[in-house]
């Protein structure tokens, strides 16, 4: 990999920004900072603070103590609205308004004028297959179309900045493949991504750059290929054919093995620092298993996950507002 | 600026383009006149009350009551008998079976002493009380002047009455307005306010919460501050009710000019009761502007704290329970209006007038229905619109706060402490 180019100015900073609710602290001194162009994974369990982290770039809500800088100036997201796109957690619509009507009024509020976001709300409906419906009342449409006026009303005044609040959740399959293909095209056009998620696949999939929150406090971030490297440590996946022998004392082996995950016919081992995959490779022939399957692999980003967070704040409940 | 046009604009033309506008731009004014006419007719109509007169008179008294009643026309006289042993026990059981509607009791002591009886199913009309007790009285007087031996012709000349007119003074000038009419127009002024401020208030607040629900309030304060998307609301909604006004006003008027019109069109019969109700009041554009000033008033005043109560709650039913208190407030005057209009300079009257959350019904009441100040009109109107201020003040506060918050409903604590948390 080349060393990296001088950085950019970022667009996102958040500079130890902290957010009290009464009882608890939603987010604790979180630090992160966002480059130009790249998708950006905000990422945590259910409660560890990424929508009120989002709030406080939006200028939904103000953070008690530090600063969110956007495109290099002070101040939230209101005073560049205009540059910037959000798609809420959950999301709706006027459900008695019709759709090219809410998308103008929606438009307008980012500061459009009335005619070039009518002509760019036609464009995008279209494109999307929904420009029969333009008349017709939000109520009128599937879910899955709601959706896509969504997407719309979040891209039609063309932000520099997109930022996504689990973009995926509820989502059906087609809509989650237009929103991938979406957010990759808007890469392509030097768009800069924001997206927060609970599912580690997702981001494993999309993120160029990621922070991992958990309980209101940053955990790791950086890129996601770095992030792998040093927290990942070295990872086997042993299939087996039949009979597994005695395997489980290998596995139990602490100089050889830091941590295994045994399901029966297949198990996820990490190794003890210093270990080497061939001593393993060769005290499981010696147990008398029968290998389908003895593969090197890099930990999946949920594992890191857990294993930074514990599976404790991994699973730690939803909290309102957090 | 732009984008509270663009809201205030959404919350117009979105409302104007329902259904619903136009049915209650129609209806409203034939809701309001039933208001106002159906009681009036149902006193009115019915028909002639079916009465038997029992009459113990020797003098033939009980013949002219029959007579004079009769000639009149709430009451029908079914019959004139004397009195004999078991007819008030059988007149009653008529009555029970609703065959006749009740009887009166004459004898010759109603001369002397002035004592008569009236029996029936319904004794708490008013009107057929006042005109049971007018006949009798007047035809008592008659009796005994011409039994002192006084001209029956002297006696129906000093019979005619006395018809007092009322003219309202008002800013120095004597106007059309008689107290009957002055009283009408002030009951519809305050049926027309409260119904009117309730029911746009109640859509500013419906309007908040859905986008509450919808969370497209998220998306509109990361375009635009709390404060200007609430003001946007309350102007757009507000700038509706003033269509509503408009429209009817132009109803209205189209109603005058063709009130012979439609008139013509009911029997004759109908057509004096129909003119009581039609009767309408002569209205001084003084009138009309301190009746638009104070609904505005009223509106923007009214309208912040549903703005308020939207925001606080997260579902139609907890709105409806949070929008109680201020309900209760708004009814305050309304509730008051009799009290009012009957003594405007009252104590209570004048209080209720500069308290900003009675003033919006209260001021326009007693304006109507006698007069007021100019120092009162003005330090009223100086109340209200700090009322309006604070008011405003303190709502925005807590609808920054509470369009953002869902799950339980806050606990007053909380809300003081939205709107102390600067």
């Amino acid at each position: 990999m080349p060393a990296p180019a001088p950085a950019p100015a970022p667009i996102v900073v958040l500079d130890r920004v902290t957010k009290r609710f009464a009882g608890h602290t939603a987010v604790d001194g979180l630090a992160l900072a966002v480059q130009p162009g790249v998708i950006f994974g905000l990422l945590g369990p259910n409660g560890a603070g990424k929508t009120t982290s989002i709030r406080m770039i939006m200028d939904i809500i103000e953070p008690d103590e530090g600063t969110v800088r956007l495109f290099g100036e002070c101040g939230g997201g209101r005073t560049q609205t205009a540059r910037i796109g959000y798609l809420p957690e959950e999301r709706g619509l006027y459900r008695k308004m019709r759709v090219l009507d809410v998308l103008v009024f929606l438009a307008e509020m980012k500061g459009v004028e009335r005619r070039v976001a009518r002509a760019k709300g036609l464009a995008w409906l279209e494109r999307l297959g929904l420009a029969d419906w333009r008349l017709r009342r939000i109520d009128e449409l599937s879910k899955g179309m709601q959706q896509k006026v969504q997407f719309i009303a979040t891209l039609l005044h063309e932000p520099e900045l997109v930022i996504l609040d689990e973009p995926f959740a509820g989502l059906d399959p087609v809509n989650a493949q237009v929103l991938k293909d979406t957010v990759l095209e808007l890469r392509r056009r030097g768009v800069t991504l924001l997206f927060s998620t609970h599912i580690m696949e997702q981001a494993e999939k999309l993120c160029d750059q990621l922070c991992i929150i958990a309980r209101g406090r940053k955990v790791v971030d950086g890129a996601l290929g770095d992030i792998k490297r040093t927290h990942g440590g070295q990872h086997l996946i042993i299939g087996f054919d039949g009979s597994s022998g005695a395997a489980a004392q290998v596995f139990a082996d602490t100089r050889l093995v830091k941590k295994a995950d045994d399901y029966g016919q297949y198990a996820e081992l990490e190794l003890a620092p210093g270990a080497d995959p061939q001593q393993i490779l060769q005290a499981l022939v010696a147990s008398g298993a029968r290998l389908a399957k003895f593969e090197l692999e890099e930990p999946s980003l949920n594992k890191i996950f857990i294993d930074l967070v514990g599976p404790d704040a991994a699973r730690a409940e939803a909290r309102p507002d957090a | 600026m732009r984008k509270v046009w663009a809201v205030v604009r959404r919350e117009f033309v979105e409302r104007i383009r329902s259904r619903w506008f136009w049915i209650s731009a129609v209806l409203g004014p034939v809701f309001f006149g039933a208001i106002i006419i159906i009681p009036l007719r149902l006193a009115a109509s019915g028909g002639a009350k079916r009465i038997v007169v029992v009459d113990g008179t020797n003098t033939g008294f009980g013949a002219r009551v029959a007579d004079t009643l009769m000639r009149g026309r709430t009451f029908w006289i079914v019959a004139r008998t004397p009195p004999r042993a078991g007819l008030l026990d059988s007149l009653t059981s008529e009555v029970g079976a609703n065959r006749l509607h009740g009887f009166l009791i004459v004898s010759d002591t109603t001369v002397e002493g002035g004592a008569a009886e009236y029996r029936a199913s319904n004794i708490s009309s008013f009107r057929d009380i006042d005109e049971l007790r007018g006949v009798l009285g007047r035809l008592a007087v008659n009796a005994r002047l011409e039994r002192a031996g006084v001209d029956p012709r002297t006696v129906s000349r000093a019979q005619i009455s006395v018809n007092l007119a009322t003219k309202k003074i008002s800013g120095f000038k004597t106007t059309g307005e008689s107290s009957a009419q002055s009283f009408w127009l002030a009951y519809v002024m305050s049926i027309v306010l409260f119904v009117v401020i309730a029911v746009y208030g109640v859509n500013v607040m419906s309007s908040v919460l859905e986008e509450k629900t919808t969370r497209i309030v998220e998306v509109l304060v990361s375009s635009l501050k709390p404060f200007q998307l609430m003001l946007g609301k309350v102007v757009g909604v507000g700038a509706v009710s003033i269509f509503q006004f408009v429209i009817w006003g132009v109803g209205g008027r189209l109603v005058l000019t063709q009130r012979a019109a439609l008139l013509g069109n009911l029997g004759p019969e109908d057509a004096a009761t129909q003119q009581v109700a039609l009767q309408l009041p002569h209205v001084a554009a003084t009138t009309v502007a301190v009746f638009l000033a104070y609904f505005l008033g009223g509106f923007f005043l009214y309208s912040a704290m549903f703005a308020a109560v939207g925001a606080m709650s997260s579902n139609e039913q907890e709105a409806r329970q949070a929008q109680q208190p201020v309900m209760f407030l708004l009814m305050i005057a309304y509730l008051s209006v009799f009290a009012l209009a009957n003594d405007p300079g009252s104590g209570y009257a004048v209080a209720l007038s500069l308290i900003p959350f009675t003033a919006p019904i209260a001021m326009p009441v007693r304006w109507a229905a006698g007069s007021v100040g100019p120092n009162e009109l003005v330090a009223s109107l100086v109340l209200l619109v700090l009322g309006i201020v604070v008011v405003t003040w303190v709502a925005a506060r807590i609808y920054r706060v509470g369009i953002l918050m869902t799950g339980k409903r806050p606990s007053l604590g909380e809300i003081v402490r939205w709107v102390r948390a600067g």
